[in-house]
Order: structure tokens, then C-alpha cells, then sequence
């Protein structure tokens, strides 16, 4: 017991301590302070956010960031709506929609992922070679928004979604490897990883954007009231963190470290690959022809129609209101530009 | 009391080798499940990080424990004192258990943040529930014959709950706190889903969708590890100071 | 135990004959009637109660099963509201039952022992309730160990002790608890016959050193004899007062006196009283 006591009197301690230095700090450096809610735990990832906080890209912009990390059932996009957090890298174009659809005060900023970060993956022996085969076959899928891009692309190729055996896909890769399901979803930044990893390479991938679907994600977000309050912090954080993006990119060994700083407990070669993948992700298509995080909005009303046709939104959304691309076109193009 | 624990040591290495032998001779493949040898190994080169990990959740688990305890005594024996307030209150506490932690782990962030406190307060919960409702039961079992008797020694309201409720109800409560403190950890684990970089709970998800299986198996025994510690803790407790049963 | 000796309540036994019947009773009831539920359920337990208790005399109590013996102790120690019409004078005042909470020492039948305390700490209880600190109730309860035959058994608690040994220190618990009344409910039901009888002598002992005032209650016709100054013999439901007789018995009493003929005399008159109420209940239930 007196170790408890201990404990906790070391834990008031240290809390007296960081409150007393945050009161010395505050005034000195008078830094707006936000935070930033990730839609997942710690990882490469969200690795330009990272970058961004520990190269002092923040800062340069006046901010005094605090990284949120999130993790399974919490929502970024109602913590950004509530208020609890200032910003967020939200979920994809389908969670910013459905957001909207519901009222929820949150806005797009900018969009990390240009294209769809998750693909259908079969082992090269499952005798499946086009998507017509799915048919009578067992297919696991997200059904946290995924579910309707696999329907969209068995239309798109004339097969009922019905005659597909579609199920939730559990955290494991374990039923596709020992081949109880034929096709399962993975992202290319970790599941995949995780094929790789377990020696698993012999696969077909079908990639929706290869079937002209895409369902870009990762969208930078934040609340109507920030953009009508603090539009400067605004306009810093996108900036700051499109150049720790592009830093993380460049000097990706860098990143990694910086990241594993934060989040000790990851696998550095699982981290290296990751960030590899999503910086893949980022300057595809308009990433390097616009710039990262631009808002390519005829793909996204494309993704916007789909999500419509498979009713996840009851009506159609306003894009003006949904997204504020007026902050993605300040940012200074020596940031963006890769 | 050192002998006592001779049994279950040899206990828990007996089912380390039988779980080395098994995945060894049936060749298991490491995914499925990893053998005993490397899940201690990866305790072993992971030793800091999940010590770190283990401080952490273990604050985390205590703060909460001791908070929800006190809570939940606390209602327990306002329960206890006013039936009128438990018919008002306590269907509130058991639709409040009905819903699943998970759902309230948002509202707990957007009040408390993500630090420490929005993990303890999520320990908390989980604790006071079986505190309040053992608290209560106790109390109100309480020996209505002791009562007259202290009452006509011209004890008031006070002494009969210090003197008489409280240790009668002690028997009942700690059997609460043995559950409590259980809950408590697996509270501070949910809690940091909800956000966070340290912690068993972080160690366990990095693992899960990683499909690190060593790692994420020896977060699983360091987590029952800790368990058993902690409830051992509380029967060393009950053992040396709440011995008795209550006598009707 | 030394003669002599300077403790306090240690004075020379005071034969019970010197108290002068002229000194004003401790407590005198009046009409205390008790009844308990309401309508066709109505039970009358207590029927016009009058009784009056001088100070330092031992009264016994007999009656059989359910004559509302307990309902007349939970009036005196404070516990039960007698119905509207009573009256209860203590030391002299007039007093609603709840007024004598604190006042009157109690020991209910069971020992009712709290197990989480040491036999020294149960014995202080009372003390405690007080307002006394420990260590100075401690000093009081000392030299009361071995006049209970507690001896070495300070540090013991409950469950380690023998029944007779359990009864002892609820009547220690008592006796510390100072009051111009002290109740005993059947404080000896429950033992065997021989440590029974060994008790009720060093119960005899105890009250005339402590010069106690007891109100005893007790099944037992032989144990209500050899105690009382007086035995009042109670009838069934409704518990009325069927008779009082002063037993002349001389102290200090021991055994063989259960076997003279003045005994078996007054045994004689309470086994006729009770005999008589007991047919009659008796005849009430079968409806004869």
C-alpha cells in the first residue's frame, strides 16, 4: 500500500511540476494552442504530423500542437465536431460525407490518400482472375465503409453483389492465409505489409481505382467554428503539416525514427514499409501533379455519387460547405509541391 | 506465506512447458501460436518498453481502482441509508452497465482528454459498480440486534455506521474489491484504445493489428501476470485485516 | 480478589433487606400496554404493565413463550414505543421509552459480540460509545478481566472463546456500561446446565459487589428463584402481570438451597400460576 501512496504522490508531484512549467511556458512563447486527433494509433501512417511537431513546423506557425492518438471506436470526426479536438486526420471521403449527412459541423481541408488505400487481394492459385469470378466465392471485407466499394466495383463489372459471399473481415490475416475465405481486403500500407511479412506474395490484387472507382482518405478536418474563429491556425496547421509531410517523404529513414519516438512500442522494418506505402499514397495523381493533400474534387464527387447510390448518405451533400479549399490553395507551394 | 505460492509457481511452469511442448510437437506454425520460449524472449528484448507499459497501465489501474472504490462505497452506503434515493438512482447504475464501456470511451476523451484521466476514469467505472452494489448489500444485512444494542449504549447515527455498518459490510465489499480490481485493469487497457502511446493496452493493439504474435502473447501473460498480482494483493489484504465473517 | 482492596465498586456486599422500602424506585411503570400491527392482525403483547424497581434489587422475570417479556425490555432500554396511555417514570421523571436510549444498560439474549473486535475492545464498546478514548477505557476495563474469568484472554477474539466465555464478556460489556438499570435478557439460555449454574453464582457475586440494580429474564422457574429479590410471573399474549412474589429467601445463596422447602414453596405457587396460563393458552389455540 505505501507504494501506491507513493505512486500516486510521485504522479501529483509530476503533475505540479508540468502544470508549473506549462504556466512559465504559456506566456513566453504565447503559442495558439490545438491539438490533432489521428483516426488510429501511433504509426507511420500519420508520420507528417509527427515530423511536423518534432521539426518545429508547428511552432513556426504559431501553434503549440498536441497529438491525439486514437484507436478502435473513437470517432475523429465527432471529437472534432464537439470541439474536444481542433483538428483531425479523419477517416476517408466517406466518413467527411456521412459526417455532413448527419449535420456534423466538420470541413475537409485537404486529402492525404489520392487514391484508394485498401485493395482486394487472392492467392494466385484460387483460380479467381477477374472480378466475375467472385461470384459463389467467399469474400471478406471492412464493413466500416469498404463493403460499398466492393459492391460498386461487382456492378461496375456486371456481377450481383448478392451471388458474393460477403462477410465482416476480422483483425486477423490468419483466414486468408490458411485459405478459408478466397479474397479478403487489405491496406496497402498494412495488411498488405503484413502479407509480405508472413512470405505471402504470390497474390492478385484488384485495386478499385483500376475499375475507376476511388475512395480517397485520410481527410484533413477540422470544425466550422475553428474556420470561422481562428482561420490563421487553421491555414498554419495545414501548412506545417504538408511540409512535415513532404519532409517525411524525403528523408523517410528520419521519419521513421521520429515516429518510433512517439510510439516506442512499434516494429521499425512494419513502420519503414508503412511509410513507404502512404507517401506512395499521397503524391500519386494529384498529389504530384497539384500538390499533397490537394483536393481533387471531380474524384471525389465521383466517390461522393457512390456513396449516394449505396444510400450511406440519404441526400446529396453541398461541397461548398464541405470542404474549404481555400486553405489548400494558400498553402505557400514550396511546402505542397513535391 | 513464501511457501504457500510453491504450488503455483510450479503451477505456471508446468503449463509453460506443456504450451512449449504442445506447439513444438505438433508444429504449430508462429502465428497461429507462438511457442513459450520466444513469447518470453520477446519479454525479454522488449523488457523496457513493456516496463515502461506495465507503469503505466499499473498507475492508471490503481488510481482508478481506488477512485472507483471510493465512489462506489460511497453510493453503497447512501443506498444503503436511503432506499428512496437507491429506487431513484440505482436503475441509473445498472442501465449505466448495460451499455458497453466502449460507448462512452468518446465522451470520456472529449471530458477528460487524452491523458492518464480518461483512462482512470474508465478503471473507475468499471470498479465502483460491484463496490456499490456489495457496499449496499452489506449494510443493509447489517445485524439489526447489534444495532438495538449499540443503540441503547446511546450510539447515534454515525457510531452505528462506523462502529457496526461498516465493519459488517467489509466481508462483502472486499469481495467487491477482489472483482474491482480485475475490472479495474482491464479498464485501464480499454482506456487506452481510446488514445494513447504508452501503455499495455497500446502494446496490445500495436501487436493485434500487426499480427505480432510473440509480442502480442507476452503482453497477454504480462497482463494475467499483473492480474494475479493485484488480486493476490487484495487477498493478502483480506487475510490480514477483514478475517472475519460476519455472524448472524 | 483482595478484601479490602481500593478499587472502586469493590465495597463489602450490602445485604439486599437494608435497601428501606420507602426509597424511590428507579423506574415505575404504569398502564404500558404494547400492541403490534393493525386490524384482524392486531397482537396485544404487553396489557397494562405496573411495575416499579427499587434501587439495588435483583427482579426475575418468568412467563412462558411469547408473554411479551422481550417487548417489556425493548421499552426499558429505549428500543420500543410503549402505546399512547403509559407512563414511565425513570429516576424519578416521566419519560417517552426513546428518552431512556443510553440510559439503562442492556444485554439482549444472544452475546451479540462484534467479531471484528478483540475481547477487550468489545468490552469497551460501550465506553467508547460514551465518549471515552480507548486507552482511558482500557484502564477501567482492566482490573474486570479476572472477576469475569477473562483473564489472559484480553487479546482473544469471539470466535476463539467458548460460548460461556462469549456470554461473560457481553455481561462485562454490560457492567462496564454503568446505569442505574441493567436488563438481562436469558443471558444463560443457551449454555449447558453446569456452567449455567456456576454463572448464575458468579452472577450473584458480581451484582452485590457492583450493587447493580437487574431486571432478569429467564424460562427457567429455578434460575428466576435463585436470583430474584422478586419474581413476577407474566401470561401469555396479551403479557400481563399474573403475579408478584418477593422471595426471602437469605444471601448469599448457593446450590443446595434449591433443595429447602422454602424454595420448593415459592416454586410451588409460580409452576401453578404459569400451569394455569399455559392451559389457558393452550385451550385458546385448540378453541376449547
Amino acid at each position: 500500500m505505501m507504494g501506491v501512496v507513493k505512486t500516486v504522490r510521485r504522479a501529483a508531484l509530476a503533475l505540479g511540476t508540468l502544470a508549473a512549467a506549462a504556466a512559465i511556458a504559456t506566456p513566453a512563447a504565447a503559442l495558439e494552442t490545438v491539438s490533432v486527433r489521428l483516426k488510429w494509433v501511433a504509426q507511420a501512417q500519420f508520420a507528417g504530423v509527427y515530423v511536423a511537431k518534432a521539426k518545429g513546423f508547428y511552432e513556426a506557425e504559431g501553434l503549440d500542437v498536441t497529438i491525439n492518438p486514437g484507436g478502435p471506436n473513437l470517432n475523429a470526426e465527432s471529437l472534432v465536431a464537439s470541439g474536444s479536438d481542433s483538428f483531425a486526420v479523419g477517416g476517408g471521403i466517406e466518413s467527411l460525407m456521412a459526417s455532413r449527412d448527419k449535420k456534423l459541423p466538420i470541413v475537409g481541408l485537404g486529402m492525404m490518400h489520392q487514391r484508394t488505400p485498401y485493395v482486394f487481394v487472392t492467392m494466385n492459385d484460387s483460380g479467381i482472375k477477374t472480378l466475375k469470378d467472385f461470384k459463389g466465392k467467399k469474400v471478406t471485407t471492412f464493413f466500416t465503409g469498404a463493403q460499398h466499394t466492393l459492391n460498386a466495383m461487382l456492378l461496375k463489372e456486371g456481377v450481383n453483389p448478392a451471388d458474393v459471399t460477403i462477410t465482416a473481415q476480422a483483425v486477423s490475416m490468419t483466414p486468408f492465409i490458411s485459405k478459408e475465405v478466397d479474397v479478403a481486403t487489405v491496406t496497402l500500407y498494412n495488411e498488405l505489409n503484413v502479407l509480405k511479412a508472413r512470405g505471402i506474395t504470390n497474390v492478385t490484387v484488384f485495386a478499385p481505382d483500376d475499375y475507376g472507382i476511388s475512395v480517397p482518405r485520410d481527410v484533413l478536418i477540422t470544425s466550422e467554428k475553428m474556420i470561422a474563429e481562428k482561420p490563421k491556425a487553421v491555414q498554419g496547421f495545414l501548412n506545417a503539416t504538408l511540409r512535415g509531410w513532404k519532409y517525411a517523404i524525403q528523408n523517410q529513414g528520419e521519419a521513421v525514427d521520429i515516429v518510433m519516438a512517439a510510439a516506442p512500442g512499434l516494429d521499425k522494418a512494419h513502420q519503414t514499409a508503412m511509410l513507404a506505402e502512404a507517401g506512395r499514397l499521397t503524391i500519386a495523381d494529384a498529389g504530384t501533379t497539384k500538390g499533397i493533400a490537394a483536393l481533387d474534387m471531380d474524384r471525389l464527387k465521383g466517390a461522393h455519387d457512390l456513396l449516394l447510390n449505396a444510400k450511406v448518405i440519404n441526400a446529396p451533400v453541398d461541397f461548398a460547405t464541405a470542404f474549404a479549399p481555400q486553405f489548400w490553395d494558400a498553402v505557400p507551394a514550396a511546402d505542397k509541391k513535391m | 506465506m513464501r511457501s504457500t505460492f510453491v504450488p503455483q509457481i510450479a503451477a505456471l511452469l508446468g503449463l509453460l512447458f506443456l504450451w512449449e511442448a504442445v506447439v513444438l510437437a505438433f508444429n504449430v506454425p508462429a502465428h497461429v501460436m507462438p511457442t513459450a520460449s520466444a513469447v518470453l524472449q520477446d519479454i525479454g528484448t522488449g523488457a523496457a518498453l513493456i516496463g515502461r507499459g506495465v507503469a503505466r497501465t499499473l498507475l492508471e489501474t490503481l488510481l482508478g481502482f481506488a477512485i472507483g472504490a471510493m465512489v462506489g462505497f460511497a453510493f453503497g452506503a447512501a443506498f444503503a441509508w436511503s432506499r428512496a434515493l437507491e429506487r431513484v438512482l440505482f436503475p441509473l447504475f445498472i442501465l449505466s452497465q448495460a451499455i458497453p464501456v466502449i460507448a462512452f470511451g468518446a465522451l470520456v476523451v472529449m471530458w477528460l482528454g487524452n491523458g492518464i484521466w480518461s483512462k482512470v476514469a474508465i478503471a473507475a467505472y468499471l470498479t465502483a459498480f460491484p463496490v456499490t452494489v456489495n457496499t449496499c448489500r452489506g449494510m443493509r444485512s447489517v445485524d439489526p440486534q447489534r444495532v438495538a444494542l449499540l443503540r441503547s449504549f446511546g450510539a447515534g447515527d454515525w457510531r452505528v455506521f462506523w462502529s457496526l455498518q461498516v465493519p459488517f459490510a467489509l466481508p462483502s465489499i472486499m469481495a467487491a474489491l477482489k472483482l474491482g480490481i480485475s475490472l479495474g485493469l482491464i479498464g485501464a487497457i480499454v482506456g487506452e484504445w481510446f488514445g494513447d502511446t504508452v501503455g499495455l493496452g497500446i502494446l496490445l493493439l500495436q501487436a493485434m493489428y500487426m499480427e505480432n504474435m510473440p509480442r502480442l502473447w507476452a503482453v497477454i501473460l504480462v497482463c494475467g501476470v499483473i492480474g494475479i498480482a493485484l488480486y493476490a494483493l487484495m487477498e493478502a489484504i483480506e487475510r490480514r485485516w477483514v478475517w472475519w465473517r460476519p455472524e448472524l | 480478589m483482595m478484601a479490602g482492596g481500593a478499587m472502586p465498586g469493590r465495597t463489602i456486599p450490602q445485604p439486599v433487606e437494608a435497601v428501606p422500602e420507602t426509597a424511590p424506585p428507579i423506574v415505575e411503570l404504569a398502564n404500558v400496554s404494547k400492541t403490534f400491527g393493525q386490524g384482524r392482525q392486531e397482537v396485544s403483547a404487553l396489557e397494562h404493565i405496573r411495575l416499579a424497581i427499587g434501587r439495588g434489587e435483583f427482579v426475575t422475570v418468568v412467563g412462558p413463550s411469547g408473554c411479551g417479556k422481550s417487548t417489556l425490555f425493548n421499552i426499558l432500554a429505549g428500543l420500543t414505543e410503549a402505546d399512547p396511555g403509559a407512563s414511565i417514570r425513570y429516576g424519578g421523571q416521566p419519560r417517552a421509552a426513546k428518552e431512556l436510549l443510553g440510559k439503562v444498560a442492556f444485554m439482549p439474549q444472544r452475546d451479540l459480540l462484534l467479531p471484528w473486535r478483540r475481547v477487550v475492545d468489545n468490552a469497551i464498546l460501550p465506553l467508547q460509545v460514551e465518549g471515552m478514548s480507548r486507552a482511558e477505557a482500557l484502564k477501567r476495563a482492566a482490573p474486570m478481566f479476572p472477576e469475569f474469568g477473562l483473564a489472559g484472554f484480553e487479546k482473544h477474539y469471539p470466535h476463539q472463546l467458548s460460548g460461556g466465555m462469549r456470554q461473560r464478556v457481553a455481561l462485562m460489556r454490560t457492567f462496564l456500561f454503568e446505569r442505574d438499570l441493567t436488563l438481562l435478557d436469558e443471558p444463560f439460555g443457551a449454555l449447558d446446565a453446569l456452567t449455567r449454574s456456576l454463572m448464575q453464582r458468579w452472577l450473584l457475586e458480581v451484582w452485590q459487589r457492583h450493587q447493580r440494580t437487574i431486571l432478569f429474564i429467564t424460562h427457567d422457574v429455578d434460575e428466576a428463584i435463585f436470583l430474584g429479590d422478586r419474581v413476577v410471573v407474566m401470561t401469555a399474549r396479551p403479557g400481563r402481570i399474573k403475579l408478584v412474589l418477593d422471595v426471602k429467601l437469605p444471601r448469599p445463596r448457593d446450590a443446595e438451597i434449591v433443595t429447602s422447602p422454602e424454595f420448593i414453596q415459592i416454586k410451588r405457587q409460580v409452576l401453578a400460576a404459569i400451569e394455569e396460563e399455559s392451559l389457558k393458552s393452550f385451550q385458546q389455540a385448540t378453541g376449547g
